[in-house]
């Protein structure tokens, strides 16, 4: 049923399922648009912090009503949009994310802070695009989201137009990223071409061995690879996240690998045929070396970060096999958003140290300058350790549980050759992790060296805080964060 | 509740230190002290309580953690559950024993940033107990791997010059060893549908054949990387050398014992049939590192890498006793990993205290000590004759009982074996030849200070032990009989059912027809 007349899309959405679907999305769209009123008049522009954190409170808060519902809306708006328990709990990943990488922002910018509330309403619009990339029922709204997201973060990778690495990342991410965007549509006009719809559950039933949709499938999935950092679509990482301003580099980091995968796990997941299985997990694990090969030379910590963001991607990628080879839903998405949401507050503690440190009068991104970080400031060096080591997987902290399901679920869709090779690789990652450690632990600090001190706002020491509570949260009471995900 | 207390009072010790100001390093030391000295005493109140005659595990905690998402089948729920066996019980003993020895003899040799110092140390309590008492697999693996970090950062900051490279080897040899475990503890935790160790044990016999050989071998690897069973023992000598004496006393106490401990509680309890048939890989390489530690040890220069080599021989006794899977071997084989604790404790505390002398640990340095410091003497030699197997003291008991109960089931590999008690006498006595006796060639060894009174006090205990597990062990044995008397038994009647098997000519698995 198509709707004829534009005013009806207001019934559509009073229904009470679309209604409570689309709640944080609209939620999010008013706090957009409120902060970018309080950027124009002078009176209100201090309550912009008090608008972003508002706004991204009552969406969180429409989620956990959805995650509470004993039966969620499911497909609304003539099977569009989705909302289900597994698209809530993404949503709650999402705003988290988004949350805590704005608190890093705060401060962040050492020659005052230029435009301000752009940079705000830019970040809670990549938190919309997420959502509607989590939630798509249909291609062109997953389009819409996409481009919800990667718009903002082009700008914002460019946001610091005087340093000409941030506008060499933005440009690089914005040109790469509209050919992968042209991939796409390009990939779902072939589809609409070959079935007539481009309502992803009506393709699913339809897809077919004929060349017109394999083809379309595999360029889908090509730009969904190049979202999520995957092999061979991940030369533009350590580039574009090391050249952007540090919290944006977060919240690219976490949030698009979330966003995407959430679509292939969620919705796309019955687009891909079972004997494609095995051609995603050898990807994955050529993720997972390059990532580690490549962290292992870096002398960047940024750029370290990065390439352990594609080994992370790379596991990742393991569950979208292991669904594929026919793993249960529900155990993969579970798999998944644990994994990902123990590397969203892991990542983002990570970079968003990094961003305080650096942000201290010089750059401290070079692995170097953290020589002695342990005596000089002793809480940074320790939560950066938790934080590096929850991401090499170690035991009482949320990585290590991450990887644990994600391996499990794999062991169980019978592919225990990939599950071994995937451990392997990873013991190659704690070699660079561990080289972050020695520096900070076991190094004197350089004599001369500037030593970092604290000058940056309270929320970015709470932002760290709360990050390391919930790395060790997730390590340690898995159960709380379980819960809601088996009502 | 007992045991829980026992194993997080630690760690609550260690957030104690927290907010101490780090200037104020006897505070710091006193609070540390404290700690380990309450859990040593509550876990003699958890030995008194013991009941030896049960083979079960006792002092029962479970609470439930988080639920495994099963595919398919039904969910499995994780429980914190801790409690101890007579197996367990003598290392969660060795370990609150020996804590409070390595906090005291710290004081010697760490003087920089004391209260990191003590609070790693302090976790790794935390760690090391919970390996021992944890009754399900996934809280088994996060102590096992957990114990690891405290370690490393011990080794890295307050190590020898070369400290980075070992505590690089020493940890990914490690995380190597025990993601190959990981993917065990997966494909065992689905293959029973129970992550409980009690069910494990029960039931894991149960199992496919084939699944059971590959957890077993998954297991087994992981804890021959940290035992170390000849070859995968390099990383041992660097990291002990390298290790400051309080981290060397518990790498040797007590993190090698968790290899062991895993290989008789995951790879020989719930899979007799397998450690059966590839008994005698394990009871070879456990000869071959018997000989091969002690040629090593004759070989060395430096007197910490000297013990370090003896360990891998000593623990070559452990692994022998072990996979012999006799009643008497695996007495012997409990009693020496406790044994070796001691001994090699003292060992490495007494090198500690001359290093802190005299900063060099080289044989050709010393030389007539015993007439500079008589005191240290007598202890040096008193060690020594405990870690050769001098009868009388402890290490002879756990030697003897290894041998005469791997006799009869491997004579062979058992008369291999004790060519490495003379080889364990050869070294050690010249060893201690060269640094207490003859003429003191050097003119800085003639104004050695001998042991102070907090130097005596760490080693009193110890020595004392050593003498009281040589003259009386049965107090000792009497609390692990019922325990390894189960495992023994079992290992009977499974040798029993697969001799019977053999003779028939129906029995199609490779391992029983090669066990002919």
């Amino acid at each position: 049923m198509i709707r004829q007349d534009p005013y009806s899309v207001f019934d559509a959405l009073s229904e009470p399922a679309a209604g409570a679907a689309t709640a944080p999305i609209l939620a999010l769209a008013l706090g957009v648009l409120a902060l970018l009123l309080c950027e124009v008049i002078d009176l209100l522009r201090p309550l912009r912090p008090f608008v972003f954190v508002g706004t991204v409170l009552v969406a969180l808060f429409f989620e956990f009503r959805l995650l509470g519902q004993a039966i969620p809306p499911g497909p609304v708006l003539d099977g569009t949009f989705v909302a289900s328990h597994d698209t809530a709990a993404w949503g709650v990943l999402f705003l988290s994310g988004t949350l805590l990488a704005w608190a890093y922002s705060l401060g962040y910018q050492p020659e005052g802070e230029p435009f301000r509330g752009e940079h705000d309403a830019l970040m809670l619009s990549c938190a919309i695009g997420m959502m509607l990339m989590a939630g798509a029922g249909d291609l062109i709204v997953f389009f819409v989201g996409l481009e919800l997201l990667s718009i903002p973060l082009y700008a914002l990778a460019a946001f610091q137009r005087w340093r000409s690495t941030s506008v060499e990342a933005g440009i690089k991410y914005f040109l790469l990223g509209s050919f992968s965007s042209a991939l796409f549509l390009f990939g779902a006009a072939l589809l609409y071409t070959a079935h007539g719809t481009l309502s992803i559950s009506a393709l699913a039933a339809a897809v077919s061995g004929s060349n017109l949709s394999r083809i379309g499938v595999a360029l889908v999935a090509a730009s969904l690879f190049f979202k999520v950092s995957a092999f061979p679509f991940h030369t533009w990482v350590p580039d574009v996240y090391q050249g952007s301003p540090t919290p944006v580099t977060a919240l690219m980091a976490t949030g698009t690998k979330a966003a995407a995968l959430a679509f292939l796990l969620t919705q796309a997941a019955p687009l891909f045929p079972e004997r494609g299985a095995l051609l995603v997990a050898l990807l994955a694990l050529v993720t997972i070396a390059l990532g580690n090969l490549g962290a292992l030379a870096q002398e960047d910590l940024k750029r370290m970060l990065a390439y352990s963001g594609i080994a992370h991607a790379g596991t990742l990628l393991l569950l979208v096999s292991a669904r594929m080879a026919g793993a249960d839903a529900e155990a993969t998405q579970r798999a998944a958003i644990f994994y990902m949401g123990a590397y969203l507050f892991t990542a983002t503690g990570a970079f968003g140290l990094v961003s305080l440190l650096e942000s201290d009068g010089s750059r401290f991104t070079r692995i170097d300058s953290l020589r002695g970080l342990a005596r000089s400031r002793p809480f940074a060096a320790g939560a950066m350790t938790l934080f590096l080591l929850s991401l090499g997987g170690i035991p009482a902290t949320g990585g290590f549980l991450g990887k644990w399901f994600v391996f499990a679920t794999v062991v169980r869709a019978e592919m225990v050759p990939v599950a071994v090779a995937g451990v392997l690789l990873s013991v190659l990652a704690l070699a660079y992790y561990l080289r972050v450690v020695v520096v900070m632990w076991m190094q004197p600090p350089a004599e001369g060296a500037p030593v970092p001190a604290t000058t940056r706002p309270l929320t970015a020491g709470l932002a760290t805080g709360v990050c390391a509570v919930l790395v060790l949260a997730t390590g340690l009471l898995p159960a709380l964060f379980l819960s809601p995900l088996n009502p | 509740m007992l045991l829980l207390w026992i194993t997080i009072l630690p760690l609550l010790g260690a957030l104690a230190l927290v907010p101490l100001s780090p200037r104020r390093t006897s505070l710091l030391r006193g609070v540390a002290v404290a700690t380990t000295l309450a859990v040593a005493v509550l876990s003699l109140v958890l030995w008194t309580r013991f009941d030896g005659t049960r083979a079960d595990a006792q002092a029962l905690f479970s609470v439930p953690w988080f639920t495994l998402f099963a595919q398919g089948g039904a969910p499995v729920p994780l429980h914190f559950a801790l409690g101890v066996d007579g197996i367990s019980i003598l290392l969660v003993l060795l370990t609150t024993f020996l804590m409070p020895i390595v906090v005291v003899s710290s004081v010697g040799h760490v003087t920089e940033r004391v209260k990191e110092f003590l609070i790693w140390l302090l976790l790794m309590e935390t760690g090391m107990l919970g390996v021992f008492a944890a009754l399900d697999l996934v809280l088994f693996y996060v102590f096992f791997e957990a114990s690891l970090v405290p370690l490393y950062f011990i080794v890295g900051i307050w190590g020898g010059e070369r400290r980075l490279y070992a505590t690089i080897k020493f940890f990914l040899f490690m995380v190597a060893g025990s993601l190959v475990m990981l993917v065990g503890v997966i494909a065992l935790i689905y293959g029973l549908g129970s992550a409980s160790l009690p069910v494990l044990i029960e039931r894991g016999a149960e199992l496919s054949l084939e699944h059971q050989r590959w957890i077993f071998l998954a297991f087994a690897l992981a804890f021959a990387v940290k035992v170390p069973i000849v070859p995968f023992h390099t990383w041992l000598a660097d990291a002990h050398t390298e290790a400051p004496t309080s981290g060397s006393v518990l790498l040797a106490g007590v993190l090698l014992k968790m290899g062991t401990y895993g290989l008789l509680r995951f790879c020989i309890q719930p899979f007799p049939e397998i450690a059966l048939g590839y008994g005698p890989v394990f009871l070879a390489l456990g000869a071959l590192g018997i000989v091969y530690g002690a040629l090593l040890a004759m070989a060395q220069t430096d007197l910490k890498r000297l013990i370090a080599c003896s360990s891998v021989s000593h623990l070559g006794f452990v692994v022998l006793g072990l996979f012999a899977m006799t009643s008497s071997s695996l007495r012997g084989a409990v009693l020496q990993m406790v044994n070796h604790g001691i001994s090699t404790g003292l060992l490495f505390l007494l090198v500690g205290m001359l290093y802190e002398r005299r900063h060099t640990r080289l044989l050709d340095r010393f030389g007539g000590l015993a007439a500079v410091m008589p005191v240290f003497a007598l202890f040096f030699v008193f060690t020594v004759l405990s870690s050769a197997g001098l009868p009388g003291l402890n290490g002879f008991v756990g030697e003897y009982l290894i041998l005469s109960g791997t006799f009869q089931s491997a004579p062979f590999w058992a008369a291999v074996a004790v060519t490495g008690v003379v080889l364990g006498a050869i070294y050690l006595l010249t060893s201690t030849r060269r640094v207490l006796f003859g003429p003191v060639i050097l003119e800085e060894n003639k104004q050695l200070a001998d042991l102070g009174k907090r130097e005596v006090g760490t080693l009193l205990p110890l020595v004392a032990l050593a003498l009281w597990i040589g003259v009386q062990p049965n107090p000792f044995l009497a609390k692990t009989a019922a325990s390894l008397d189960r495992i023994a038994d079992r290992v009977e009647r499974t040798r029993a059912a697969l001799d019977l098997g053999a003779l028939e000519p129906a029995s199609s698995d490779p391992l029983v027809s090669a066990k002919e």
